[in-house]
């Protein structure tokens, strides 16, 4: 009886899932069966690059092409190995994936590559070779960031570190890099470093720590993985006036953007502290368009093109000298060299600005927030 | 279920059915499994081929044998948090420490290292929970802390190497196309159990877990079992760490981190009792399969990625629930209850419908004005010294590491901004002691605190975008979402009888879910300028206004818990559920409310969190599970329930923060901040030890 119930309560969920999703299988025989395996979904980026991912497979270019299921593996790679796997034997024609470890997955990926499997890796790397890797180069990301801030200290002053989440590629990268340009110059000297986790919210929290056994007074610039936008509330809070913001280098978060647009500039739906500030920053990011360049380029190989095993994707760079606000953020318009959105658009501050890419014109902002490609 | 060993051969059916019955939970979760396997081959494509199974079984096998390690310490009695770090400690030293250029590697030598540290580990938490008596979950997650640091200092980012020939042995097949062998090696270990089981150790054991002063009074070494229990764990957690080796081929230090709560639902969806004394590995190994079988079920349905954690949290309430089904299960015995209730009020004869007398035996009613001014109340210190000796040492590890921060980074003692920095930044946690510290005192534990925080954020900034006025409805709104999230937590605990881990883990993954479908991934709008000033303002550059309130929230918590009926209550329930019931309280009804009020307190964390960062963020609840149950642990609480006190957990809340201050303002490395913190951890709650057995 108990089982009889729990079947039918089964497929009773079964067919709700594909009501609701309005989905068919049999309609989708002629198209190429791609999965996207998603790590955790619990934050921006991840939820960003996803909605990327969805408008570009929902592109008129790629749509009567390619069923892209999206499957969600969590924080943990034992169950993404396992996800893989299950999509190997559900005949994947090509994976795209967001590996949660560079070095775990590659015996799996090892063996969907040998059953002729194309496995795309976007934002961080997978180090089997057979894997396709599409992602910015972190060291670059590092040092760029870190002698920007040098140049605007003159090589001299006391800077907060916040890194990212320690014991992760990514994070070791960045991190060494820019360590090993401070440590170039003598007299900047690192008085405070804390653990960010790539999150505003820790990143306030980790400041509020380090500030109250040091002053604001005694630091001359920041270095952040994340945290930027915060940072300069902060100071605002603590009664700073907008030309003493400290420089930051730090994320490509859409209200940092807005920050460091000139004081004054008028701005539809901004509200301090989401408001131009004429702070001093350099703005970089992992771009969230990694993953639908990533569903492309799967495509392309499958079609049988040749596709380089690497893309290294370029440096997303913003400063006070190119920053520029977007109309209506359209791929023509970020063409023309916009890189940030009004508040009234991107209600979220921490949302990620760094969604354009020449290789991509199908998707713009209406993508990155609800997942529709660009006409 | 102690009596494994005791049972007669020779008594056939009824010796068989009673083997039926001590295996229930096993057989059960073996049941799902068997059913969860058929749907899966039912609706995927092409059918369930040899393939499938190995892939299946390799897939499983880290997470069923950490399960078995888990399953044996809480049969014990005990908790283990340090498991996940273990696996990945394990993860780390065999990849940095095989040589790459020497490619064939030893397999009985490498598995007896990672079975080895995992040991070492195991012993380094045996010591202090058997030997000197303290809570094994505020040890482990000290140690889960250190290895963290140290996993860190052997490999600071994924790399390494790991011999295929260790993937070739663990991964391959023991009869080719017929037995993979990762199921060989879980069978192998649970030999091992069974004969374990079969000795004076595994009755002990069992003992132990059941009543350990029972145990104590019939001879049985408690110090001993104890210490070893921890050392047969940490065994099993080091061959999981060598199974994922095998299996990844390369080392990652945080692989094996997010593995410990799916461990905790693999052991209580395989029928075992949390507390201890009953239940066995067996159950758990068909638990972890099934956890891991639901990523399989997730695919061939092509649930979309926001329902995902719906579908896993409503499909381990649905394994939970199909496992306790039975005449003797909760929802049965409530279901009677209720039938009763009608009954009884169709004849009229329910005690609320009975004339309202006083029935009272007459002996029992004391004497007015009984206590004589000859026998003078105690002292104070005397009538708390109980509340005093489990609450001080938080206060006295307080003092030690403010002046610690006075000596290192000076500006501490005399700096009003250090202290209200400290005050808010506890304002968090202060928050979800009372409402973790609740929970735990009826001996439950509430794991959904995480989403509850995140959805609360979420909804609130969404309805308050910047908008004074809003708060007036949007708070009120939020707070009875609240209430409803903690009311279905109390009614799947109480009424259908669901294990308030795996309850409270399957309304987190739905809540998650949720706060996806209603962000679509961004959360939209941002905080009040008055929730923001409440948070960050300083009053005469000095006092931020969060502070007072704070003030005003402790003081109500302890007259809640320390004053009230509810209160007593509380403690009745955490002392003994039954003792509890035959004295007339109503324990559904309480632990409900106890519940409800676990997520009005996350749910206000999350509103403070926002106003705190000036927005919400999907995750950002995340980092307040584990210190929400350590600051009630280090705050003197026991983790079983019945005793703690909120001043003693508002002392814990105080420690660790001041204790990440000092962290935050030196510029060590992670690592061995990790570690620090860690052992400052374990420090502090040695006071806490329990007096020795008599």
């Amino acid at each position: 009886m108990g089982i009889g119930l729990k079947v039918r309560r089964l497929a009773l969920l079964a067919g709700m899932a594909v009501c609701a999703l309005g989905l068919s299988a049999a309609q989708a025989a002629e198209k190429h069966k791609i999965f996207l395996s998603m790590s955790y979904i619990g934050n921006d980026w991840q939820a960003e690059a996803a909605n990327m991912v969805k408008a570009m497979a929902a592109h008129k270019s790629l749509a009567d092409k390619v069923d892209l299921q999206v499957q969600v593996a969590g924080p943990n790679a034992q169950r993404q190995i396992q996800q893989i796997n299950a999509m190997v034997q559900s005949g994947a024609e090509a994976i795209v994936v967001y590996p949660i470890s560079p070095t775990a997955l590659n015996q799996v990926v090892k063996n969907a590559c040998d059953k002729g499997v194309k496995v795309f890796a976007y934002d961080a790397e997978i180090t089997e070779p057979c894997a396709y890797n599409v992602h910015i180069d972190q060291l670059e990301a590092g040092r760029v960031t870190a002698e920007w801030l040098v140049k605007k200290l003159n090589g001299n002053g006391n800077i907060i570190a916040i890194t990212g989440v320690p014991g992760t590629s990514v994070d070791d990268q960045r991190t060494k890099a820019a360590k090993e340009v401070f440590a170039k110059y003598p007299d900047i000297k690192i008085v405070g470093e804390a653990v960010g986790m790539w999150s505003q919210a820790v990143a306030r929290t980790e400041l509020s720590k380090i500030l109250a056994t040091r002053n604001w007074d005694d630091i001359n610039g920041l270095w952040m993985q994340v945290g930027c936008f915060t940072a300069n509330s902060m100071q605002l809070e603590a009664g700073k006036k907008t030309s003493e913001l400290l420089p930051c280098a730090g994320e490509g978060s859409n209200g940092g953007r807005i920050q460091m647009l000139p004081e004054g500039t008028e701005v539809e739906g901004a509200a301090p502290p989401y408001a131009p500030a004429g702070a001093q920053r350099i703005s970089y990011a992992s771009p969230p368009y990694s993953g639908a360049l990533a569903l492309k380029l799967a495509v392309e190989a499958i079609e049988g093109k040749d596709v380089p095993k690497t893309t290294i994707l370029p440096l997303p760079v913003v400063t006070n000298e190119t920053i520029k606000l977007c109309d209506e953020g359209t791929w023509a318009e970020m063409k023309a060299g916009c890189n940030a959105f009004k508040p009234s658009l991107v209600s979220n501050p921490g949302w990620f600005a760094s969604i354009f890419s020449d290789q991509t014109p199908e998707v713009g902002l209406a993508a990155a927030l609800v997942g529709q490609p660009e006409n | 279920m102690s009596s494994a060993s005791l049972s007669s051969p020779g008594s056939g059916g009824l010796g068989l059915r009673r083997a039926l019955m001590r295996n229930r939970g096993a057989l059960i979760a073996a049941a799902v499994l068997a059913i969860l396997l058929f749907i899966v081959d039912w609706i995927s494509a092409g059918p369930l081929t040899y393939f499938d199974v190995s892939f299946l079984s390799s897939g499983g096998a880290t997470s069923a044998l950490a399960a078995i390690g888990q399953t044996i310490v809480i049969l014990s009695g005990g908790f283990d948090l340090s498991a996940g770090a273990v696996i990945s400690l394990v993860n780390a030293v065999l990849a940095s420490s095989m040589d790459p250029m020497a490619p064939g590697a030893s397999i009985i030598l490498w598995t007896a290292v990672g079975i080895g540290v995992g040991m070492a580990v195991g012993a380094f938490n045996g010591f202090f929970i058997a030997v000197l008596r303290m809570q094994p979950i505020v040890v482990t997650l000290s140690t889960m802390f250190i290895l963290q640091g140290v996993t860190l200092l052997v490999m600071d980012k994924p790399g390494g190497f790991v011999s295929p020939d260790l993937g070739t042995f663990y991964l391959g097949d023991a009869i080719t196309g017929w037995l993979p062998m990762p199921l060989v090696v879980i069978g192998v270990v649970l030999l091992a159990w069974f004969w374990l089981k079969g000795t004076r150790f595994g009755m002990a054991l069992y003992a132990v877990g059941s009543d350990t002063e029972s145990a104590a009074s019939v001879g049985i070494n408690v110090v001993l079992v104890r210490f070893a229990v921890y050392v047969i764990a940490g065994g099993c957690y080091g061959l999981a760490g060598v199974f994922i080796s095998a299996q990844t081929g390369s080392g990652d230090p945080l692989v094996g981190n997010p593995l410990l709560l799916s461990m905790f639902a693999a052991v209580v969806v395989g029928g075992t009792r949390l507390g201890g004394g009953q239940g066995g590995p067996v159950g758990s190994v068909f638990g972890a399969y099934i956890l891991m079988i639901v990523v399989n079920i997730l695919l061939v349905l092509n649930v979309s990625a926001y329902y995902s954690t719906i579908a896993e949290g409503t499909i381990l309430v649905l394994a939970a629930l199909a496992g306790s089904i039975s005449h003797a299960s909760v929802l049965a015995v409530q279901l009677r209850a209720a039938r009763a209730r009608l009954a009884a009020w169709r004849a009229g004869i329910l005690p609320s419908q009975l004339e309202r007398v006083d029935r009272r035996l007459k002996i029992t009613e004391p004497s007015p004005g009984q206590r004589s001014p000859a026998a003078p109340r105690p002292a104070f210190h005397l009538r708390n010294a109980e509340t005093l000796r489990y609450a001080l040492p938080a206060y006295v590890c307080l003092l030690l590491i403010v002046v610690v921060t006075q000596i290192w980074l000076g500006r501490a003692i005399l700096n009003p901004g250090y202290w209200n920095s400290l005050l808010v930044l506890s304002s968090f946690l202060a928050v979800l002691a009372l409402g973790q510290g609740t929970v735990i005192l009826t001996g439950g534990l509430d794991l959904s605190v995480p989403w509850t925080i995140g959805i609360s954020g979420v909804v609130l900034a969404g309805m308050v975008n910047g908008s004074d006025a809003a708060l007036v409805y949007a708070l009120p709104v939020v707070l009875v979402m609240a209430c409803a999230i903690g009311f279905a937590n109390g009614f799947g605990i109480v009424y259908l009888g669901i294990s308030p881990i795996v309850m409270t883990l399957a309304t987190n993954g739905i809540l998650q879910g949720c706060a996806l479908l209603y962000s679509q991934g961004t959360p939209a709008g941002f905080s009040s300028p008055m929730l923001r000033w409440v948070m960050t303002a300083r009053l005469a550059g000095l006092l931020t206004p969060i502070v007072l309130l704070m003030v005003v929230f402790v003081v109500a918590a302890v007259l809640l818990l320390g004053r009230t009926p509810f209160g007593r209550r509380v403690y009745g329930i955490g002392n003994g559920l039954r003792a509890a019931r035959l004295s007339g309280i109503g324990v559904e009804r309480t632990l409900i409310l106890v519940y409800m009020l676990s997520a009005v307190c996350a749910a206000v964390v999350g509103i403070m969190l926002t106003g705190f960062s000036g927005q919400a963020s999907l995750g950002m609840g995340d980092d307040y599970l584990l210190p929400s149950i350590a600051v009630v642990v280090v705050g003197g609480a026991l983790i079983t329930g019945g005793r703690g006190h909120y001043l003693g957990m508002l002392g814990g809340v105080l420690l660790l923060t001041a204790l990440q201050m000092l962290l935050a303002g030196t510029t060590l490395p992670y690592a061995t901040r990790a570690i620090l913190y860690g052992l400052v951890v374990l420090g502090a709650v040695m006071a806490l030890r329990e007096r020795r057995l008599q």
